[in-house]
């Protein structure tokens, strides 16, 4: 499912984010980059429909998204936020069927069907065997698949993953990066990351969207779009582009 | 707990306020043989069996006995489910189902009532809709603030020292006589009530309660940050004020009739999430038969240690926190 972004425009205080013209595509991975405050995090924010939009700003396969009611919306397009802190200490498994939530009525429980899906996210990001352990007894690493976890039991087309890799280890910011690919092809969905690191960016995505102070500087394909000059004008620090082994080191 | 030990232990709890009931119905200053329990119904309804059987058995059973324990019944449960809603949907261990104001609400909606109108208005109307004036005052006070859950629990203290105050100043002008009967109603009991009351709060209390009975998984939901909810597709301001008005509902349905029952709708969740943990697909239910169970239990305790009354408040404080402390020490992780 296409998310297209015609025309939005949000603002608190003195920030103001205003994007037009982003298309991004199912079966692909496209990220997110800029500097902190830069609008990341709001644009992804809005696109899954936690900040509020104008209408006619944002097409979700086709459709309005600021004419989705809640529960619709959640079927469509998701976001899965950066840190999450829970009240209380629910189980893995109790925690993943919380997706479930669109597909269950306010007065109501989930069925038989909603566990199965909810056991079947938690294998599908490697979970397994982890289902009844209590969300505190997990690393952080751990509460990140979690969550992906979750998001893949209310089985939207697009995934809004909101910095998933920050404070992970090497080993697991690989694993969860893989595991946004497997989710675009393996599973045809959509994917939007914002992310800080920029290699990891580069090797990962089909797309990349540059951000400065609430606007677009760049965007397009890693290959096509990444320059020192684009670099240096978004992070205002000189960086150095290496050629290695076929891939791309960032050096600053 | 889970697994088979797990399940027992669950069927007992549900078991358990029907079984006290039964238990409770002979237990009294006036003593009435279990084994007569049966015959003295069966009575009822045929005038003339049983002849061995008093007649003020009858009397004593339903005109007195039943109604109370019936409030015990529902009141417990009433009181624990609210306090287990509004924590989880507060995301906060220490709320209480007083924390929107209904406690003080209620509790000058009554001074009101005994000390200035007289029998025209009874307590009992007085302190449901004072109750809910305070909880509405919070909610259009804190909506103007923004609808966060600090701002609305900020706000429920405010308007609760706001009644306060104002039933201080009652209370400085009240005669002696009452300030008796409203001190007496302050400490909370259930020894008044009667059929006429219950026709109307009963349905309230067990309207509420099973709304959030029924919402017990979603309350899963609410209980994670606002934008969590609303990404997992709830709409949380709507699902909020529902919770909200259903706990409202029947808290004050129970305070308008037993007055100010303390630390019910606190202890008993916690001792529920202690042992079946944080689930409140399981908390909610459980919290229900234990409070009722708690309640019914106090009951008893004030209508038979003594030759007076305790004022059951004081009883389920005196024996809840002692117990809640025992328990605090060797529970497993529940809050985060």
């Amino acid at each position: 499912m296409s998310v297209e972004v015609r025309s939005l425009s949000f603002g608190y205080g003195e920030f103001r984010l205003s994007v037009a013209g982003l298309r991004f595509e199912s079966r692909q991975v496209a990220s997110i980059v800029g500097r902190n405050g830069a609008g990341k995090s709001t644009l992804l924010k809005c696109l899954g429909g936690v900040l509020p939009v104008p209408r006619r700003s944002v097409l979700v396969g086709g459709r309005d998204l600021a004419e989705l009611k809640s529960p619709e919306r959640a079927r469509l397009i998701s976001y899965v936020p950066q840190e999450i802190a829970p009240a209380l200490n629910y189980g893995v498994l109790d925690f993943v069927l919380m997706g479930r939530a669109a597909f269950v009525p306010t007065f109501s429980v989930p069925s038989r069907e909603d566990r199965r899906l909810a056991e079947e996210a938690v294998g599908f990001v490697g979970l397994a065997g982890f289902e009844d352990r209590d969300f505190s007894q997990l690393s952080s690493g751990e509460r990140r698949l979690a969550l992906v976890a979750r998001t893949l039991a209310q089985s939207p087309d697009v995934f809004l993953l909101d910095e998933p890799t920050t404070f992970l280890d090497p080993r697991h910011e690989v694993e969860v990066m893989e595991l946004c690919r497997k989710l675009a092809v393996e599973k045809g969905k959509t994917v939007i990351v914002t992310l800080h690191n920029l290699e990891m960016a580069v090797k990962y995505s089909d797309e990349m969207v540059f951000l400065k102070k609430g606007r677009v500087a760049a965007s397009g394909p890693p290959d096509g779009v990444l320059s020192e000059a684009l670099l240096e004008e978004v992070y205002d620090i000189p960086m150095a582009i290496v050629p290695f082994d076929g891939r791309k080191l960032i050096l600053r | 707990m889970k697994g088979k030990k797990g399940r027992l232990l669950i069927i007992l709890f549900f078991l358990l306020p029907f079984l006290l009931t039964l238990a409770s119905l002979s237990i009294g200053r006036y003593h009435i043989p279990p084994a007569d329990l049966g015959k003295t119904l069966v009575r009822t309804v045929l005038p003339t069996s049983f002849p061995g059987v008093p007649p003020e058995y009858r009397d004593i059973l339903l005109r007195i006995r039943l109604p109370r324990l019936l409030l015990a019944l529902l009141a417990g449960a009433a009181l624990s489910v609210s306090g287990a809603s509004l924590q989880a949907l507060f995301r906060n261990p220490l709320v209480n189902e007083y924390i929107l104001g209904i406690s003080f609400g209620a509790a000058f909606g009554a001074a009101l009532s005994l000390v200035f109108l007289g029998k025209g208005f009874p307590p009992q109307i007085a302190a449901f809709l004072f109750a809910l004036g305070a909880v509405l005052a919070v909610l259009l006070v804190s909506g103007r603030a923004g609808s966060h859950t600090v701002s609305l629990l900020l706000t429920g203290v405010i308007v609760s020292a706001f009644f306060q105050a104002l039933l201080s100043l009652i209370e400085f002008f009240a005669n002696p006589y009452a300030l008796q009967s409203l001190f007496f109603w302050l400490m909370g009991s259930l020894s008044l009530a009667t059929w006429a009351d219950l026709v109307i709060s009963l349905p309230v209390m067990a309207l509420g309660t099973a709304g959030l009975v029924l919402m017990r998984w979603r309350l899963n939901v609410l209980s994670l940050s606002e934008e969590e909810a609303a990404a997992l597709g709830v709409n949380v301001r709507r699902e909020k004020l529902l919770v909200i008005v259903l706990t409202s509902l029947s808290t004050a349905a129970v305070t308008a009739v037993a007055g100010v029952i303390g630390w019910i709708g606190l202890i008993v969740p916690h001792l529920v999430r202690m042992m079946f943990g944080a689930d409140n697909r399981k908390v909610v239910p459980l919290s229900a038969a234990l409070g009722a169970s708690v309640l019914i239990v106090a009951d008893d305790i004030t209508r038979v240690a003594a030759s007076f009354e305790i004022p059951i408040g004081i009883l389920t404080s005196l024996i809840g926190i002692p117990f809640f402390i025992f328990l605090l020490g060797r529970s497993r992780k529940v809050w985060l």
